[in-house]
């Protein structure tokens, strides 16, 4: 990384490697995933009914990740529960966040300098996060990339994969919908990072570790930065697409004769309709708060925005195709 | 703790600490919980349908504390099955309690001195099982005092939690209600005993381990017995718990029907002051409250019903 050494960054890039995680950034990371549980519809509602449902939910948001990376290397999942101060500091945060009077507590961390800090600062944790997953696999297993993958995604985008038994704490069951059906932008995010760090913790990757953190590091907080003030767009939003038109695009291979066009014709707007149906529920609450949400809707709604100009686009080429072979 | 040896109760407390669970008290565990099972609505209909999933059921319920602190620890989940005696003790109660002809066995021991008796024993051998669970963490994790609550209250009230998991054995599946939203009184108790062994257990708490296991107990059975013959819901605990559910986690004072909702059996003289305005505004949120605050399964079925009549 010539780059980093001419910009005299590589002793920054060091030291920030070596950065403790625990009383700033956690705390962080704590407060943005509880306020974004107090923003799940019915949340107030549970606090309000049984706390002991709620803290254990909170406590899901904050240490799913470390839950989840336990439950797949079979180790205690309840080992993030052995660190005394790390969960005293997060259900301090859950209690002040749900049941300060006046909501000041909320009210504070949600204007938008404060939550743009704060959102920053839990992306920073989620490089350790997933870091720590890859090597938390790689101990077990040396040369299975694939385990170190899965780990380290496990392990920093956590509570988005568990969500569904996450809602089931708060009695809320909807198995039609889950992470990996709809990916959201930190998921995604997470599985590039994991992929990354575990090429370069298994050396097929020609970068030095404080130097790929660095990068990754800036590269997520920019990022994130970047979609709560502008409108929320994914940045791998074409890559994706294309990769997707190449790999797994299934009606645009077909070539028109008359009677697949006939069939074809018909389906694809039935799936945009569905695609949109599928968003609508979630967009209201993206307009309605502008930052939280950016991160879970911002991938989805791009996406299908592409998706349905594109299937519109192939639709009529299949119509005017079709009323061409009516025609002749 | 002197009055334990002003009453002359250190050397039963010491002799009781060391009684054995496995023939008599374990048995009474099995009956009740199987007796529990075949209260649930449908699990008659189930056992015939598939004496399998039945049976399977009828251990979640009489194993699910250990299962599920098997779990969270990480060793196997399968653990209490290698156990063949326990485990063909609890088949044997399991198939008398459903199948016996003229169904004998269920209905002597429903009848009430019998249900009594073997209702205290199965509190008893919860304070076996709570401070097996606080041990058991305790090996793991010397320092962690959340981790030996958890395991603890996991062991002794496993049953209840992983209830949502039981009921899919059987086909039934409520999302919208568990043993966290709504804490039956066995789930609450075994909580605070959990705490209290587990601040035993890492020194906190200047009690001797047998003479907490004997308070303890006394206190499990004496209010189990009280409850069951009172045919009162409430637990003892509830003004304690009201006090502080409206200390600490009332919410703003803009949500009447959230600083008005506690208790209403308990604490009507509290919440008296502004029934006019708080009892209208939060009757539903009461009557899903009061469900939460019964104790034992029967009374807890009761108010199902009632919430769902007026629904």
């Amino acid at each position: 990384m010539e780059l980093l050494a001419f910009l005299n960054l590589d002793e920054l890039a060091l030291a920030m490697s070596q950065m403790s995680m625990y009383p700033l950034f956690e705390s962080a990371h704590y407060i943005v995933s509880v306020m974004s549980l107090k923003e799940q519809p019915g949340a107030v509602e549970v606090a309000c009914r049984s706390p002991v449902a709620c803290w254990v939910s909170s406590m899901l948001y904050c240490f799913g990740g470390a839950i989840l990376s336990a439950v797949l290397l079979a180790e205690p999942p309840v080992e993030p529960f052995s660190n005394n101060s790390h969960v005293l500091v997060a259900s301090l945060i859950w209690y002040l966040m749900f049941y300060c009077p006046q909501d000041l507590v909320y009210s504070c961390t949600s204007l938008l300098p404060v939550r743009l800090v704060l959102s920053g600062m839990k992306e920073v944790t989620r490089t350790w996060k997933v870091l720590g997953g890859v090597v938390q696999a790689q101990k077990k297993y040396q040369n299975s990339l694939l385990v170190m993958i899965v780990v380290g995604w496990a392990k920093g985008s956590g509570h988005g994969l568990i969500s569904n038994f996450e809602q089931l704490v708060r009695g809320v069951w909807r198995p039609e919908t889950n992470e990996l059906l709809k990916m959201s932008y930190a998921t995604k995010v997470t599985l590039i990072g994991a992929i990354v760090f575990s090429m370069q913790q298994s050396h097929i990757l020609p970068v030095q570790k404080h130097q790929l953190m660095f990068l990754y590091t800036l590269f997520l907080v920019i990022n994130k930065v970047r979609m709560m003030l502008t409108a929320p767009s994914f940045p791998f939003a074409p890559v994706e697409t294309a990769i997707y038109r190449v790999l797994f695009g299934m009606e645009s291979t077909h070539s028109p004769s008359a009677n697949e066009a006939d069939v074809s014709v018909t389906s694809p707007p039935e799936t945009c309709t569905a695609a949109a149906e599928a968003i609508k529920p979630a967009s209201p609450r993206h307009n309605g708060s502008v930052c939280c949400d950016a991160e879970q809707n911002a991938a989805p709604s791009a996406e299908a925005d592409v998706d349905c100009s594109l299937k519109l686009a192939a639709r009529d080429d299949q119509q005017t195709a079709a009323e061409r072979i009516r025609t002749d | 703790m002197n009055l334990f040896s002003l009453l002359d109760l250190n050397e039963l407390a010491l002799g009781m600490s060391k009684l054995s669970m496995f023939p008599l008290f374990d048995t009474a565990h099995y009956v009740v919980s199987t007796m529990a099972l075949k209260e649930q609505p449908g699990a008659v209909d189930v056992a015939r349908r598939s004496p399998f999933a039945c049976w399977f059921s009828a251990m979640l319920h009489c194993f699910g504390g250990a299962v599920l602190s098997g779990l969270m620890l990480a060793q196997p989940s399968v653990a209490p099955l290698s156990n063949t005696g326990s485990v063909l003790l609890a088949s044997v109660v399991w198939y008398l309690v459903f199948y016996c002809p003229a169904n004998l066995v269920y209905r002597c021991s429903a009848s009430l001195p019998v249900r009594l008796v073997l209702s205290g024993m199965k509190e008893v051998s919860r304070t076996w099982k709570v401070l097996g669970g606080v041990t058991q963490a305790r090996k793991q994790y010397t320092d962690a005092l959340l981790v030996m609550i958890a395991v603890g209250w996991a062991r002794g009230a496993g049953g209840g939690l992983i209830s949502n998991f039981e009921q899919l054995v059987r086909g039934v599946w409520k999302p919208e209600t568990n043993e966290l939203l709504k804490m039956s009184y066995p789930t609450k108790v075994t909580l605070v005993g959990a705490v209290l062994f587990t601040l035993q257990q890492s020194y906190r708490l200047p009690v001797k381990e047998h003479h907490l296991i004997f308070a303890y107990t006394v206190f499990l059975v004496v209010n189990k017995v009280w409850m069951m013959l009172t045919g009162s819901t409430s637990s003892p605990l509830a003004p304690l718990e009201g006090v502080l559910y409206r200390t600490f986690f009332a919410l703003q004072p803009e949500q009447p029907s959230c600083a008005t909702q506690v208790y209403p059996g308990t604490l009507a003289h509290l919440s008296g002051k502004n029934s006019d305005k708080g009892a209208a505004a939060c009757a539903t949120q009461k009557r899903t409250n009061s469900a939460a605050e019964t104790g034992g399964k029967r009374s807890v079925k009761g108010s199902h019903t009632e919430t769902r009549k007026d629904k």
